[in-house]
């Protein structure tokens, strides 16, 4: 039951209820006088809503063109794919056995237009039913005008002066019905009937690049998905290979028995199309997820589709026949795409260098499934001051950790400081060497403190990058050792 | 026996007179039931001629085959938990001494808490050994286990030119048979492996070739004029081998060059200056250390 403006109302009923009288949108006080026990659940739209989108995700077991209409619908694109099933309706029976096993009452319509399913499914007298295209229209005439996916206002306008059927409107001249009612009755009117194109916004982007197997039994042990899987990668690398193209991006969709989908999405940094590199991506993938992967009663249906699909430039594979196998770019990149597959796509960073004197912004770590910036070291080295990354350190501590530290002269190098409460006597040193704040990225003042770099070396000969932050003459506040790092 | 050079402590077990040719057999005949062994066990390396010279005549004749092994795993352990930067130090100056021969990018592996606690590997810092950081993959990871996951993977595909793995403490995932596993890939692929564990691992035979023990010494003083302190001279290690395949343990003091990105004998002699006494006096110390 759902609250509106006139009170408690009956939002959903189950079978029961309908036969001791209830009816949808009757007020909840009406319901208890027909039945005093009857038992109430506040409407939850935004569960229902999800667990319409995960049976829609399930859906894809019979085409990948499946969408949801909101509230309470669910569109599958069956065109080419109803012959698989042995006919429409051998495959609606199928979906219906199997929604009566998840305990799901539905009504199924087949439609040659969008607007026609959607008028069958939910207006037709029996259910399943199928429409052919050539009894669409003597189908359509017969039903109310609700059926036609219009506003609760249009229908009461229309009711108003007696067009309570689609029938009423197909005589109708259209110039005075457009005028009257708006565009929106003949365009829908059109789309129900074929005359005009709708088009179809699948759930989720679907492929012309795909492999997929169904199961008589369903399948649940690892080894069993990991041999499907290899199977299904073979396929679709044929497939791909047949075309000259390759992926970039390939998804598994693993049905569950019970109306789960289980989906995983490995990402390729090079157009792929070898199936066994495919294959095992997905088993890492697989093992990594380890015990928190869900079998639950088996799987009946499992696709592999490939994504962001490009053009094969073919002469790299005849260069991989005859260089070496270090040698080879593509050795590295699988690589790299099974080391992303297993720790995430940000694990793996190259660096590069970029413009700046501040230690911790000269260099610019990027994530390798990210666009890689100029990584040109050479030239980046040369254009800095002569041997100045002799003076940094090994291992950069981010951000700096503030040390206690004693100094025999202001400006002088400390001769002794506490890191991580062990206490170092300075022997050595080099510096300093000073380093201002970038004012131009910083004019809000923060940060803006200069830093005196100093080189030390302990009594026992580690070596650390200190920095005092701030002068002692210019600046308000007491000025601050730090820690940036540590030499070899 | 060569000779050691003045002033550096020798370290030899008592076990390694087990070597002296006590047997009949003589000693041409024992070099040349090794080669044909060698030849045998052609799993374990593909060519166990290769190998890269450290720069310095002493260390170098010390290890089999005049350098160290290619395609093989090498393990390095910081003699205390401070030496961890002077232990990847002298890593990192062998691996770049490597990657002058072999082109190809370099995996460095690492537990994102190692990260944390040690910092993290700075391009520029590694740019002073002589090495092009874009040949840098940084790979970060969770647990131990990972690390030893991605370096077998790195190792079994070829086609890098040198991975690096950081081990974190009380790692009970890297045994024997781990180090089986990496060292065989290596050896089919010829890339190099160099793991740094913790201080506190135990010393249990791996099937490493080398494993050395570094700790940080007093670099030599330069004095410059008009400063309380002396300047930091190039970096110093006291390497112990501490294992070594078809070698035996020593020990050596030894520099960085950062001019030609090798390492040398840090020779207390080429300090004559008011500094030399105080190296010197680092140096008995040092011999105290070891003899102990």
């Amino acid at each position: 039951m759902t609250a509106s403006k006139h009170g408690l109302r009956i939002s959903a009923t189950t079978e029961a209820a309908e036969q001791a009288g209830l009816r949808l949108d009757m007020p909840l006080a009406d319901a208890r006088a027909i039945y005093p026990s009857l038992t109430v659940e506040t409407a939850d739209p935004e569960n229902d809503a999800a667990a319409l989108h995960r049976l829609a995700l399930w859906c894809r077991r019979y085409s990948p063109w499946t969408t949801v209409h909101a509230p309470d619908g669910i569109a599958i694109e069956i065109t080419g794919c109803a012959h698989l099933f042995g006919g429409e309706i051998k495959l609606l029976s199928d979906l219906e056995g199997r929604l009566r096993a998840f305990g799901l009452t539905a009504r199924l319509a087949v439609a040659p237009t969008i607007g026609g399913a959607w008028a069958a499914a939910r207006h037709a007298v029996d259910s399943p039913c199928v429409v052919t295209s050539s009894e669409l229209r003597k189908f359509l005439a017969r039903l109310p005008v609700a059926s036609l996916r219009l506003d609760e206002a249009l229908i009461d306008d229309l009711s108003m002066v007696g067009m309570k059927q689609i029938h009423d409107l197909l005589g109708k001249p259209r110039a005075p019905l457009a005028a009257r009612f708006g565009p929106q009755l003949l365009q829908l009117l059109d789309r129900a009937l074929g005359n005009e194109d709708e088009t179809f916004h699948p759930l989720t982007p679907a492929s012309s690049y795909y492999a997929e197997r169904r199961f008589a039994e369903p399948i649940f042990t690892m080894t069993a998905i990991e041999r499907a899987i290899a199977r299904l990668a073979q396929d679709l690398a044929d497939r791909l290979v047949e075309a000259g193209k390759g992926a970039r991006r390939v998804e598994l969709d693993l049905f569950r028995v019970d109306g789960w989908v289980e989906r995983l999405t490995v990402r390729t940094g090079t157009l792929c199309r070898e199936a066994d590199h495919l294959s095992r991506l997905f088993r890492e993938r697989l093992d990594r997820i380890g015990s928190e992967f869900d079998a639950g009663f088996g799987f009946d249906v499992i696709i592999l589709s490939a994504f962001d699909i490009e053009t094969f430039v073919a002469a790299q594979d005849v260069l991989q026949a005859d260089v070496a196998r270090t040698a080879d770019p593509r050795t590295l990149a699988r690589l790299m795409d099974r080391l992303i597959n297993r720790f995430g796509a940000r694990s793996v960073t190259r660096f590069a260098p970029q413009a700046s004197h501040i230690p911790e912004r000269a260099v610019q770590p990027t994530p390798l499934t990210e666009k890689q910036r100029n990584s040109d070291w050479t030239m980046h080295l040369r254009s800095l001051p002569d041997g100045v990354q002799l003076d940094r350190p090994l291992l950069l501590l981010s951000p700096p950790e503030p040390v206690t530290a004693l100094s025999e002269v202001p400006d002088g190098p400390p001769i002794r400081f506490v890191w991580n409460q062990v206490a170092h006597r300075v022997a050595r040193a080099d510096g300093p060497e000073r380093i201002s704040p970038e004012w131009w990225l910083h004019p809000a003042g923060e940060n803006r403190r200069t830093r005196d770099y100093y080189r030390v070396e302990d009594e026992t000969g580690r070596r650390f990058w200190l920095f005092r932050s701030g002068l002692y003459e210019r600046d308000d506040a007491e000025p601050h050792w730090f820690i940036h790092g540590v030499f070899a | 026996m060569r000779n050691e050079p003045q002033g550096i402590g020798s370290f030899r077990s008592p076990s390694s007179h087990r070597y002296q040719p006590a047997s009949p057999l003589a000693d041409a005949d024992l070099q040349t039931l090794r080669r044909r062994i060698r030849a045998l066990s052609t799993t374990d390396t593909a060519n166990p001629e290769a190998t890269v010279a450290l720069g310095d005549d002493a260390i170098d004749g010390a290890l089999p085959d005049r350098g160290l092994t290619l395609g093989a795993v090498h393990e390095f352990l910081p003699a205390s938990r401070d030496d961890f930067a002077a232990t990847l130090g002298f890593g990192f100056g062998l691996l770049v001494r490597l990657l002058r021969s072999r082109p190809g990018p370099v995996l460095w592996a690492a537990p994102s808490r190692e990260i944390f606690r040690n910092g993290a590997a700075y391009p520029l810092g590694l740019a002073a050994f002589g090495f092009d950081p874009g040949r840098l993959h940084y790979l970060t990871v969770e647990e131990a286990k990972d690390v030893l996951w991605s370096m077998e993977e790195a190792l079994a595909s070829g086609a890098l030119a040198g991975a690096i793995g950081i081990l974190p403490a009380k790692d009970k995932s890297y045994d024997f048979t781990a180090s089986r596993r990496l060292s065989l890939r290596a050896a089919s692929s010829g890339v190099t492996a160099f793991l740094i564990r913790h201080h506190t691992s135990a010393d249990k035979p791996t099937a490493a070739v080398t494993r050395w023990s570094i700790a940080a010494r007093q670099s030599a003083p330069v004095w410059r004029h008009g400063l309380p302190m002396p300047g930091l001279g190039p970096p110093r290690w006291r390497a112990n081998l501490v294992r070594c395949k078809r070698g035996q343990p020593r020990s050596w003091l030894v520099e960085w060059n950062h001019e030609t990105f090798s390492f040398r004998m840090a020779s207390p002699l080429a300090h004559r200056m008011p500094a030399a006494a105080g190296t010197a006096i680092t140096q008995s110390a040092d011999q105290r250390r070891m003899a102990s």
